[in-house]
């Protein structure tokens, strides 16, 4: 008898050691004990986000996958934690209130220094030759981060739509609200120009954020014929367009900072004893009236005040920018 | 983002899924991820607008947007966006504007991070909002008649551009990179412009009396090209990247001369022979530029960026072929020549987390290579070569509580080629050689904060130079101009090379009162003063401006958005007769708006903005001011835009736009008080002073699947 109770035990363990590795595969592979592995969604790897920031938790945020940031097939594109860091303490929070942020956020509230916010963009960017001067310029050093401006949780990053970017500059650069919406303006307000057209908010090496290297040289893109050289020409226009404009916009005309002849007047001051005026002048005295003070004004007679090549030596000679 | 509770109860994934098992079929839910991540769409908006009043009550409403001269159009856009999830490759086609003068068409295919390429038609016109009444035939034309005894008939002026575009990159490997692009732009139409003289005794080739005089709008006739081509090549690295390209703009204008016919035989007759002399219009010119640009990281903390950049620009169109003579023993054409240098560095360390040091050194040569000749008589075109030299270094430093301090260096030197022997310098009595100027700046940011962020900046920056010197003809010698002995109380002196006095402050505040409320503050203020020997001039000029904005979140369905901004702008200039103008730009811009869901398939919005400009010229006799002279220059407009968007179902929807904008323009330029401003052949320019418009339009937009 206690051969044969000694002889069962033996049985059973031997039994249970061969059976048991079998039986819990089997009950580790069974469908209804299995836990579902959560597959991607969107970005590759995101399924340790997805799993909770869902379409039903978050379908805002899977817009994502609408973006170039969303494009699968280019293997440079990003996962959740590309971004937000891999959040450990975000991940594996097992307390029942509110868990801790992820490591790095970008909402309006975020405690998350810009440059570090920056750094998350800037890992894959670098590489746009647009953004090679982003370290020391003004938006930079401001501590302007990349997601301040853009929005990459949307299908369409409204400051990359010309119709709407002034809605995002506008945010902080309030002079020129006012400004492109007087009657003298380039067509930003009907959409047809944007910011970036002028200006590059990645940094540049003109001044301004201009987009080529000077003043000048970014609005020859569009007004080339100001550019000359002429035969006469008028040192501050080669200098600097905004010596006497203001391309945001203004009253007078042609985008003038102030109206003829008080603009020309800041650096000459000629013909006597001249006096603006809406009254007309005498014929031998016509400069103290409405002749140099409508119309064009001053340009009424200097008419190519951005320089002439007229060679001729005719008197009067062109020197004076009359034709 | 959002976050949610992981351990209690069922997920709403969970609750989600057996919404879906017990209403739907199972696929549905790859469906809905699959709407939420597919960027694919084809969008088509179609519909009819219409305005109201004529052109004239559209003048400012409708410069660009294609509305001065329609009452009723086409509104119709489209888009499709589709990308090939397989192969990465993107599909970008569409169009807006379509019905209007304004259109524009883009298609573009991307294989991500492999090659693209794009292409773009763009029209713009820009409708002159003043009308020109003139007897003038072929204004706007090469060959404009003027008779003064012809009827007035009103034209309006316009400038139209046709571009195109045309883009190509490509990665030959994931760290070389080519990018060229091409964009070419025709612009026909006319703008604003005129001749005028008056006789005196400088007009010494005609017989012309001083008692006569004549000015003349004749606009100027534009048909010209402009074309810019780039190619670069970008090689990048973990810690560099390399960018070197070509970049060549190119201008050529068909037409190159005006020449008037004056057909006015009670007119003086040397008088009609000046203004019958050929107007000289921007010649053929060309730049090519060959640039080298970068950046490079010597460590985590360590970095410096550079570019180098030389240009060729030259302008050598023969004059006869622009209609133009020049005298015996000129050259047949300018052959003006500039090379332009430009040079970058910029260095940012941060040697510890808290504490960072930027610099930033740039250097500009322009050369002008331009062989002097005697264009006018004794005197030679004048030689333009300069000198740039701009440089900046700010040390900033994180304070307790989030503050950070920023302490800045400005730096601008400019030197400007002195005059030869035989240039004529009219209307200025002195010149400078150089200009330095040293500025500094502090600042004071609260960088981060949940609730708010602050910064307070001070700019002071001073201006000098070389000694004031004017020029001897015929001598190639300056006659000094010492601040000392000012010899010269009335003279003029450029203010580009005044000495100045600079002072800035800013202040900002960005507030989150609450979770659905934020506010913005801001305050600006501004003063540059000038100073040269003289007692003439630009004295100063100022600035202040301060406004508020605010945005509220209602609800999640509806949100608000106000602003309040006040400006001015100062400017004193003092003439040499004896009178002093004071000039002041002061403008207040109100908004405001609304956006939000009336029903789950209804969205309402709208804006509502104000603007109030108003610019005072006053004179004065020294110190005495005389108001009144000239009246105030008052713009004034109220613009309300309205929208509403109805879903009719998944795939379409319609959308309904009404704006109303009044405008007052009270101005003097060309008109005083119901007076015109009148040329000498009786052409005048004018613009409605009221101007109302109400523009409706309704589009059905479909999206189809």
């Amino acid at each position: 008898m206690k051969l044969w109770r000694r002889f069962s035990v033996l049985c059973f363990f031997l039994g249970a050691v061969a059976v048991l590795p079998s039986v819990v595969a089997a009950e580790i592979a069974s469908p209804v004990a299995m836990k579902e592995v959560p597959k991607d969604l969107v970005l590759k790897g995101d399924a340790v986000c997805t799993r909770c920031h869902d379409e039903a938790d978050g379908p805002d945020l899977l817009a994502i996958g609408k973006t170039r940031h969303g494009t699968l097939a280019d293997s440079r594109t990003p996962s959740c934690t590309s971004c937000h860091g891999t959040s450990k303490d975000h991940l594996g929070y097992k307390g029942s209130d509110k868990p801790p942020k992820p490591d790095v956020t970008f909402g309006a509230k975020t405690k998350v220094a810009a440059e570090i916010r920056n750094a998350a963009c800037q890992d894959c960017h670098k590489k746009d030759s647009n953004r090679s001067h982003w370290e020391g310029s003004v938006h930079q050093s401001n501590d302007v981060a990349c997601s301040s401006c853009h929005k990459v949780h949307v299908a369409k990053d409204k400051v990359r739509d010309k119709l709407t970017q002034t809605e995002t500059c506008l945010t902080c650069h309030k002079e020129q609200r006012a400004q492109i919406n007087k009657p003298s303006h380039h067509p930003i307000v009907e959409g047809k120009m944007a910011c970036t057209d002028c200006h590059n908010p990645h940094g540049s090496v003109g001044p301004k954020l201009m987009k080529r290297a000077t003043v000048v040289d970014t609005c020859y893109t569009c007004h080339m014929e100001k550019r000359g050289p002429f035969v006469h020409s008028h040192q501050p226009v080669n200098e600097d367009c905004s010596n006497c404009h203001n391309p945001h916009g203004t009253t007078a005309e042609n985008l003038l900072k102030t109206r003829a002849p008080f603009l020309c007047h800041t650096c000459h001051t000629p013909h006597g004893p001249t006096q603006p005026s809406l009254t007309k002048g005498s014929v031998t005295g016509w400069w103290n009236g409405s002749d140099i003070t409508q119309g064009r004004a001053c340009l009424n007679c200097h008419t190519q005040i951005h320089g002439s090549n007229n060679p001729s030596g005719a008197s009067p000679s062109a020197q004076r920018l009359f034709r | 983002m959002k976050t949610r509770r992981q351990h209690f109860g069922l997920s709403h994934k969970l609750l989600f899924l057996a919404v879906l098992a017990a209403f739907g079929p199972v696929h549905a839910e790859d469906d809905e991820v699959a709407q939420l991540i597919k960027p694919d769409s084809t969008v088509v908006s179609a519909g009819l607008g219409v305005a109201s009043g004529n052109s004239a009550d559209r003048a400012i409403f409708g410069q660009y947007n294609g509305w001065r001269k329609n009452e009723v159009g086409i509104l119709l856009d489209f888009e499709l966006i589709r990308r090939d999830d397989a192969s990465g490759l993107w599909t970008n086609f569409s169009g807006s504007n379509l019905g209007f003068d304004n259109r524009e068409l883009t298609f573009s295919q991307q294989k991500q991070g492999d090659w693209g390429y794009s292409a773009g038609y763009s029209e713009l016109v820009r409708h002159e909002p003043r009308s020109v009444i003139t007897g003038v035939l072929g204004s706007g034309t090469t060959n404009p008649v003027v008779n003064p005894a012809a009827g007035l008939s009103e034209s309006n002026l316009e400038l139209k551009r046709k571009g195109l575009t045309v883009g190509l990159e490509k990665w030959l490997t994931p760290n070389l990179m080519v990018e060229a692009s091409f964009k070419t732009e025709k612009k026909d139409g006319a703008r604003l412009s005129g001749i005028g003289v008056t006789c005196s005794n400088v007009i010494a080739g005609y017989p012309c009396s001083a008692t006569t005089g004549a000015l003349l709008l004749l606009p100027e006739p534009i048909n010209s090209t402009t074309q810019q081509f780039e190619a670069k090549i970008n090689l990048s690295g973990d810690n560099y990247l390399l960018s070197g390209g070509y970049y060549g703009s190119f201008f050529s204008n068909s037409n190159s001369s005006m020449k008037p016919v004056i057909n006015a035989p009670t007119w003086n007759a040397g008088l009609v022979g000046y203004l019958q002399q050929t107007v000289a219009l921007p010649p053929d010119n060309q730049a090519h530029q060959f640039y080298l640009s970068g950046n490079y990281a010597f460590n985590s903390w360590i970095r410096a960026n550079f570019h180098v950049a030389h240009t060729k620009a030259t302008q050598d169109q023969d004059f006869a072929s622009m209609g133009l003579v020049a005298a015996a023993g000129l050259p047949p054409n300018f052959g003006a020549e500039v090379n332009s240098t430009v040079a970058q560095l910029g260095l940012s360390v941060r040697p510890m987390p808290k504490l960072s040091l930027t610099g930033n050194w740039r250097y500009e040569d322009v050369k002008d290579d331009t062989p002097l000749a005697l264009y006018n008589g004794a005197f030679t075109n004048t030689p333009n070569s300069s000198e740039k030299a701009t440089g900046k270094a700010d040390l900033s430093y994180v304070l307790p509580v989030g503050f950070r301090a920023t302490l800045g260096v400005d730096y601008a030197y400019m030197k400007r080629q002195r005059p030869v022997a035989t240039t004529s310098i009219t209307s200025l009595t002195s010149l400078r050689e150089w200009t330095e100027e040293l500025g500094y700046r502090v600042e004071l940011r609260r960088s981060m904060s949940d609730t708010i962020n602050t910064s307070v900046s001070w700019t002071t920056a001073i201006r000098e130079g070389e000694h004031w010197m004017s020029l001897i003809p015929g001598a190639n010698l300056y006659k000094e101009v010492r601040y000392v002995d000012i010899n010269d109380p009335i003279g003029v002196f450029p203010f580009t090379m005044m000495d100045r006095k600079r002072d800035k402050i800013r202040v900002l505040a960005d507030w989150m009162a609450t979770d659905d409320l934020s506010l913005q503050f801001i305050v600006d203020s501004g003063k540059d003063s000038y100073a040269a020997p003289t007692t003439k001039g630009l004295h100063d000029s100022g600035m202040q401006s301060y406004g508020i904005d605010a945005a509220l979140t209602l609800s999640e369905a509806w949100k608000l958005t106000a602003y309040i901004n006040h400006g001015k702008q100062t400017l004193h200039v003092d003439h040499n007769v004896g009178y002093i103008a004071a000039l002041d730009n002061v403008t207040l811009s109100v908004g405001l708006g609304v956006i939000g869901k009336l029903a789950k398939n209804i969205e309402v919005g709208g804006d509502l903005m104000y603007i109030d400009d108003s610019s005072r010229y006053q004179l004065g006799s020294g110190n005495a001011e005389l108001p009144g002279v000239l009246p105030d220059v008052v713009y004034r407009a109220t613009t309300l835009k309205l929208f509403g968007k109805y879903a009719l179902d998944k795939s379409a929807d319609v959308r309904v736009d009404l704006v109303h904008q009044r405008v007052k323009f009270d101005e003097w330029t060309w008109g005083n008080n119901g007076t015109p401003f009148l040329y000498s052949d009786n052409t005048m320019v004018a613009m409605q002073p009221k101007q109302s418009v109400t523009y409706l339009g309704a589009r059905y937009v479909y999206r189809f699947k």
